[in-house]
C-alpha cells in the first residue's frame, strides 16, 4: 500500500490522464457548460445570437419547466418505466450470471447463449422500433392474429393506443434489448474474480447457491455499483424507443424526459432555454440519486479490498493445507 | 437419487428458458433476412412472415441505384468505427490505470467530474457540441466522430471498476523491480490482462459508434463522406415511395460487420481470461 | 465448440443471404453498377478525398450546393446538367441529402444556413410539412427572392399558370415576394374502387359518383350519407380516419395558430366527431396510414371492401399503384379504379424550392430553380415530369404545378382504367388553400391525432381530449393556449 502513496508515482496519474482530459474539456465540457449558460438566458428560436441573461429572474425557465405538468408526467413515467424494465433485467441477468459461470453445473452451449442473449443490443433503436410497431400492428398485425386465432382476442386490439399496453411493450423493448448486456458485463465480473477464492469454498463444501450468495456477490460488488448506475443514467435518459416506437404517446403515456427535452429544443418552437434548464434539473436529480448509491455501495468497496484480500489468504492456507 | 432427479429439473428449466431468450433473441435478424428477400408490396401487405420470397436481387439493384455508394459508406464506416473504438478502448484503459494504479492528489476529484458528464442528458449537450464544430470547421471530417471518443467516461468507469475488483496490483511492483518504465508496464502488463474488460467495452463502443445516426448525419454533409446508417435512413426518409425490401436489406448489411466484430470479439465473453489466473 | 457454435451461427446467416438471392438471380458482383451509372460521380471523389476545403477547384468549375431530404431534386439537377453541357462546364453540383425521418435534416440546414460560407447551401428543399419554417417562419429570412435569382417572378408564374396554393406557401409575409416554388402539385382528389361504386350505385362514372359523396359541397353531410348506404351492402368508405385527416386540415378557415395563439378551428373540432362516427358505425376498417391494415385495403382485402382513399396524383402513383396487387388490368384491384372531385378542396405534401440569399451563383440557382418550378415548355422539368419521360419513356405521370403544362400533358393512366387524371387534378389544385398552414403543424398533428384516437377509442370524453391537447401544446411548444 506504502509503495503506491511514494510521490515520485504520483506524476504519472497526471500524465496518463492527460489524453482524456484534453479531449473531455473540448468536445464534452465546452458543450456542457454552454447548455447550462443556456438555461439561465432567454435563448429561443433559430439561429438566435441575440439572447440576454436573465438577470431579474434567473431561475425562471427552471420554474416554468418545474411547474410544467407534461414535465412532471414525464418524470414520472421515466422513474415508471425505469422500475418496470430494470428489476425484470438485473434478476434475469443475475440468474442467466449464476447459471452460466457455475463451476458444477456446465450449462452446455452456454457459449451461444451468451452470444445470442446480447444480439438484440446490436441493432439500432430505429429498426427495434420499425420492428415492434409491425409485430403489434392494429387492426392486422402478427401479434392480434396469434391472439385472436388463439382465442384470446375476440377482436384486434389496439395495442399501440392504450396507454397500459403501450408502456408494458417499450419497457419489454427496453428489458429485451439491455439484459444482455448486463449479463456480460456481470460475467465478465464473474470471470476477473480469482479463481482460487471459488477454489477454497468448494474445498469448504459450500453448494452452488451459498457460492453465489457469498462468494460471488459480494466480490462483484464494484461491477454491480457500475450496473446500477449505468443503467440508472441510461435509464433516466431514455429517448430511443419512446421516441420512435410511440412518439411519447399515446397520451404521453411514455413521454420521458429526455423526449420532452427534445421537444422543448426541436418539435418546433426551439425553445432551448427551457431545454437546457430541463436538462440541467435531470442532472441534478440523477447526481443525487448516483451519490446517493455511491454512498450506499463505496465504503464496502474498501471493506471488500480488505476482505478479498482475507479470503486470499484463506485460500492460500486451504491450499496449503491441501498441499500437506 | 433425489439429487440426480433435481439437477435434471433444473437443467430442463434452463434449458427451457435459454432456449426461450434464444429464439426472442434472434427473432429480428430472422425477419431482417426474410425481408431482404421480399419486395416492397409484400413487406407492405404483411411486414413480418416467415417465408422467404425471390426479390434479394431486385432489392440490392435498388440498394445500388441510389445516388450514393453503399460500398464507400461501408469504408467510412469502418474507419470511423474502428477509430473511435481503438480511441475509447486504449485512452479508457490508460486513463482507469491512472485512477487505480497511483494515488495522486486530484485522483477523486478526476474520478467524480467523469461521473458527473456520464449523468448529463445527451440531446441536448448535442447542440453545443455541433455548433462547436461548425464554428472550428471540422464538418465532414471524420475527426469529429472519432477524436471524442478519447473520452469515454462510461468505458473509463467500467475499467476502472474492473481493475478495483481483480487487478493484481503485485504484479506492478514485480514490473518495477525489473525496471521496467511506467508506460511500458502498462503497455507491456496490463493491457493484455484487462483483455476480457476491453472486450466487452470494445464491442459495446464498437456497436454504439457504428449504429450513431444523428451526430454523423449532421456533421457529415458530403455524401462521398456518409456512413452506413445514414444511407439506410435515406432510403427510409424517401417518404412518398418507401423502398421496404431494400431499407431491410440496407439495414442487413449495416448489421453484418458489427456481427463479425462480436464474433470475433465474442471468445472473451464466452470463455474469458479469467485475469486473477495470471497470478498463479 | 461454442467459438464454433457462434462461427456456425454468422456463417447459416450469411449462406441463407446467398441462397434466397440466389432464386431470383444468379448472384453477380453488382459492384460495378453504381460506376457504370454515374461516371461522373466517380472521378470527382477521389482526389476530393484528402483536400476536402477545396471545392474542386483544379476542374475550374463553381460549386452549387444542393441540399435535399431524398434523392429526388438532386436527381432533377443532374438531369438539367445532362440536357445542359455549356451549363455543366461551368458548374458542378454538391449534393447533400439528409433524410427527415430522424429529424436530422433540420437542424442541419438550420445550422448550415446560419454558418455560411462556402459550404453554404445554395439551393434548399423544404417539404410541405416544414416548408412554412422556411418560407414564412423563423428561417424565411435566408431565403433570397425569386426576383433577385434573375427571374421575372409573377410574370412567370402568371405564364405557367402555378396553382395558387403552391404560390401562396413560397410567399413570404414580410416583404411578400416568392421565395420559394414546387414542381408537383399536390391537389387531392376522392380515389375509388369502380366496382364497388357499380355495385352500390349501378355505375361507376365519376360524375355520379362525385354527386354521391357531396363533391364540391364544403362539408360532409352528403359524405355520410354515401358511407350509410355503403354500409349497407357491406362496405366501408374509408380505410381509416387518417384519410380523412388531410382533407380536414388544409379545408380549415384557419390554421393552429392565429396571432400567436392556438386556435382550434370549427372544421377541424368537427374532425373529432367525424372520426368518431366513422368508428362508431364501422363506416372504416380503422387502419393508420402507412400501416399493413391500410396497404391490405388497396388490395380490396381488409375487413371490408374499402371505397376509396383521399390523395393527390402522387398517392396513386406511388402508394396506391404499387399495392393494388397486380401490374395489369385485371390483376388485383389494378384498373378498377378511378377518381372524382372531393367534398373539400385540399392538398397533401409536395416540395418547395428554395434559394441561399447569401448564394454566390446566384444567376446558376436562378437557372436551375426557374428549370424546375417555372419552365413550361416541352424540355422543362415539369412537362417531363407530367409525362413521366424525364427517366425515358413509360415513367409514372404526376401532377405538376404549373397549369399551363398540365393542359399540355395527358394524364390518362391504365391504373385508373383509362381516365385522364388531370381532368381532375387541375381543378384540384385550384381548389386547394394553402393559407392554413404553420411551421409547427408537424408537432401540433400528432398531438391532436393522438388526442383523437385517444376520444374515438372511447379512453376519454371529447372535452378531456380538447384539453388534453391544449395543454400539450402549452407545455411544448411557445404559443400563448386559451383555457376557457
Amino acid at each position: 500500500m506504502n509503495r503506491r502513496k511514494s510521490f515520485s508515482y504520483a506524476k504519472y496519474g497526471y500524465l496518463f490522464s492527460i489524453p482524456f482530459i484534453v479531449a473531455f474539456i473540448l468536445f464534452k465540457l465546452y458543450p456542457t457548460i454552454y447548455t447550462a449558460v443556456l438555461g439561465f438566458t432567454d435563448c429561443k428560436g433559430l439561429g438566435n445570437t441575440n439572447w440576454n441573461f436573465l438577470v431579474d429572474e434567473p431561475f425562471k425557465n427552471y420554474i416554468t419547466i418545474l411547474n410544467n405538468p407534461s414535465f412532471q408526467t414525464s418524470l414520472k413515467n421515466t422513474v415508471e418505466l425505469w422500475i418496470m424494465n430494470f428489476i425484470p433485467q438485473i434478476t434475469l441477468a443475475l440468474i442467466l450470471t449464476a447459471w452460466f459461470t457455475s463451476r458444477r453445473n456446465k450449462i452446455r452451449g452456454q457459449g451461444f447463449f451468451k452470444v445470442v442473449f446480447y444480439m438484440p443490443n446490436i441493432i439500432t433503436a430505429a429498426s427495434v422500433a420499425i420492428l415492434f410497431n409491425a409485430l403489434f400492428a392494429y387492426p392486422k398485425g402478427p401479434v392480434n392474429d396469434i391472439l385472436m386465432s388463439a382465442g384470446v382476442l375476440d377482436e384486434a386490439f389496439y395495442f399501440i393506443n392504450n396507454k397500459t399496453a403501450t408502456r408494458a411493450i417499450v419497457a419489454f423493448i427496453q428489458f429485451w434489448m439491455w439484459y444482455g448486456n448486463t449479463m456480460i458485463i456481470l460475467i465478465s465480473g464473474v470471470l476477473g474474480i480469482n479463481p482460487e477464492i471459488f477454489e477454497a469454498a468448494e474445498v469448504d463444501g459450500a453448494s452452488d447457491v451459498q457460492i453465489f450468495f457469498h462468494i460471488t456477490l459480494p466480490n462483484l460488488r464494484t461491477i454491480l455499483l457500475y450496473v446500477l448506475i449505468t443503467s440508472m443514467i441510461g435509464g433516466l435518459n431514455m429517448y430511443d424507443i419512446p421516441k420512435l416506437f410511440s412518439l411519447g404517446g399515446p397520451d404521453n403515456a411514455t413521454l420521458t424526459t429526455n423526449v420532452f427535452i427534445y421537444n422543448q429544443a426541436f418539435s418546433g418552437s426551439y425553445m432551448y432555454n427551457r431545454a437546457s434548464a430541463a436538462s440541467m434539473i435531470m442532472f441534478l436529480i440523477i447526481a443525487v440519486l448516483s451519490a446517493l448509491l455511491f454512498l450506499v455501495m463505496r465504503d464496502k468497496d474498501e471493506i471488500k479490498r480488505k476482505k478479498e484480500q482475507k479470503a486470499f489468504a484463506k485460500a492460500q492456507r486451504a491450499l496449503a493445507k491441501g498441499a500437506n | 437419487m433425489k439429487k440426480r432427479q433435481g439437477s435434471i429439473l433444473f437443467k430442463v428449466l434452463v434449458y427451457t428458458v435459454c432456449i426461450f431468450l434464444a429464439i426472442l433473441s434472434l427473432m429480428p435478424f430472422v425477419i431482417m433476412i426474410i425481408n431482404s428477400t421480399r419486395s416492397t408490396y409484400e413487406i407492405q401487405q404483411q411486414a413480418i412472415s416467415l417465408v422467404p420470397s425471390g426479390y434479394f436481387m431486385s432489392n440490392l439493384e435498388v440498394l445500388l441505384g441510389k445516388t450514393f455508394d453503399p460500398v464507400k459508406g461501408f469504408l467510412n464506416s469502418i474507419i470511423i468505427s474502428v477509430s473511435a473504438t481503438a480511441c475509447t478502448v486504449y485512452f479508457s484503459s490508460l486513463t482507469a490505470y491512472a485512477l487505480v494504479a497511483y494515488t495522486w492528489k486530484l485522483r477523486d476529484t478526476f474520478f467524480t467530474v467523469i461521473m458527473c458528464v456520464m449523468m448529463i442528458p445527451t440531446q441536448v449537450i448535442s447542440i453545443g457540441f455541433y455548433q462547436l464544430m461548425y464554428k472550428v470547421g471540422m464538418t465532414n471530417n471524420f475527426l469529429a466522430l472519432i477524436l471524442p471518443a478519447i473520452a469515454a467516461p462510461t468505458t473509463v468507469f467500467f475499467m476502472r471498476q474492473f481493475m478495483l475488483a481483480s487487478f493484481p496490483m503485485e504484479l506492478l511492483d514485480s514490473a518495477r523491480i525489473d525496471g521496467s518504465g511506467e508506460f511500458h508496464t502498462f503497455n507491456a502488463i496490463a493491457l493484455p490482462i484487462m483483455k476480457p474488460a476491453m472486450a466487452t467495452q470494445g464491442i459495446f463502443s464498437f456497436v454504439a459508434s457504428w449504429n450513431d445516426l444523428f451526430l454523423p448525419s449532421i456533421l457529415l454533409t458530403d455524401n462521398s463522406k456518409y456512413t452506413m446508417p445514414i444511407m439506410v435512413s435515406l432510403l427510409r426518409g424517401d417518404i412518398y415511395k418507401t423502398e421496404y425490401g431494400a431499407i431491410y436489406l440496407g439495414l442487413l448489411l449495416t448489421v453484418l460487420p458489427i456481427l463479425i466484430v462480436y464474433f470475433m470479439l465474442s471468445k472473451y465473453i464466452i470463455a474469458g481470461v479469467a485475469l486473477g489466473g495470471v497470478k498463479g | 465448440m461454442k467459438k464454433l457454435l457462434a462461427l456456425l451461427l454468422a456463417l447459416v446467416m450469411c449462406l441463407s443471404l446467398v441462397a434466397c438471392g440466389g432464386t431470383d438471380a444468379p448472384a453477380e458482383e453488382p459492384a460495378e453498377e453504381p460506376a457504370a451509372e454515374e461516371p461522373a460521380e466517380e472521378p470527382a471523389e477521389e482526389p476530393a478525398e484528402e483536400p476536402a476545403e477545396e471545392p474542386a477547384e483544379e476542374s475550374g468549375k463553381t460549386v452549387i450546393n444542393l441540399w435535399a431530404f431524398t434523392d429526388e431534386v438532386p436527381k432533377m439537377v443532374q438531369k438539367y446538367l445532362e440536357l445542359n453541357p455549356e451549363f455543366a462546364e461551368k458548374y458542378e453540383v454538391k449534393e447533400t441529402i439528409i433524410a427527415t425521418t430522424d429529424g436530422a435534416y433540420q437542424p442541419a440546414l438550420d445550422q448550415a444556413l446560419a454558418a455560411g460560407g462556402e459550404d453554404a447551401p445554395d439551393i434548399y428543399c423544404a417539404e410541405a410539412a416544414f416548408i412554412l419554417k422556411y418560407s414564412q417562419g423563423d428561417a424565411s429570412a435566408f431565403a433570397a427572392p425569386y426576383d433577385d435569382l434573375g427571374i421575372d417572378t409573377a410574370a412567370a408564374i402568371e405564364a405557367a399558370d402555378i396553382a395558387q396554393y403552391s404560390v401562396d406557401i413560397g410567399t413570404r409575409p414580410s416583404d411578400g415576394k416568392v421565395v420559394g416554388l414546387g414542381y408537383q402539385a399536390t391537389g387531392g382528389a376522392f380515389i375509388y374502387r369502380r366496382s364497388i361504386a357499380k355495385d352500390v350505385w349501378g355505375t361507376d362514372d365519376p360524375a355520379v359518383v362525385a354527386e354521391k359523396i357531396g363533391a364540391g359541397s364544403g362539408d360532409w353531410e352528403q359524405f355520410y350519407a354515401a358511407a350509410a348506404e355503403l354500409k349497407e351492402k357491406g362496405y366501408g368508405i374509408i380505410s381509416g380516419d387518417g384519410d380523412l385527416w388531410h382533407a380536414v386540415e388544409n379545408s380549415s378557415e384557419s390554421g393552429w395558430i392565429v396571432d400567436g395563439e392556438l386556435t382550434i378551428d370549427a372544421k377541424r373540432e368537427a374532425f373529432l366527431d367525424l372520426s368518431k362516427e366513422l368508428k362508431d358505425k364501422g363506416y372504416h376498417n380503422d387502419t393508420q396510414d402507412w400501416q399493413d391494415a391500410w396497404f391490405a385495403d388497396m388490395k380490396g382485402e381488409g375487413e371490408q371492401g374499402i371505397l376509396g382513399f383521399f390523395g393527390p396524383a402522387w398517392l396513386i402513383n406511388y402508394t396506391l399503384a404499387p399495392n393494388c396487387g397486380g401490374t395489369a388490368v385485371g390483376e388485383g384491384t389494378y384498373g378498377d379504379w378511378a377518381i372524382c372531385e372531393p367534398p373539400v378542396g385540399f392538398f397533401w405534401g409536395g416540395t418547395w424550392l428554395l434559394a441561399n440569399k447569401d448564394s454566390d451563383v446566384k444567376e446558376a440557382v436562378g437557372e436551375i430553380i426557374e428549370w424546375i418550378t417555372l419552365d413550361c415548355t416541352e424540355t422543362g422539368l415539369q412537362y417531363l415530369w407530367a409525362n413521366g419521360t424525364i427517366y425515358g419513356a413509360g415513367g409514372t405521370k404526376d401532377c405538376v404545378a404549373s397549369g399551363t403544362v398540365m393542359a399540355m400533358s395527358d394524364g390518362s393512366v391504365e391504373f385508373l382504367g383509362g381516365q385522364n387524371m388531370f381532368d381532375i387534378f387541375v381543378p384540384a389544385n385550384q381548389f386547394a388553400n394553402g393559407k392554413c398552414l404553420t411551421q409547427y403543424d408537424e408537432s401540433i398533428n400528432t398531438y391532436w391525432r393522438d388526442q383523437v384516437r385517444q376520444y374515438t377509442a372511447g379512453e376519454k370524453t371529447r372535452d378531456e381530449a380538447i384539453q388534453a391537447f391544449k395543454q400539450q401544446v402549452a407545455d411544448n411548444l411557445d404559443v400563448v393556449v386559451n383555457f376557457d
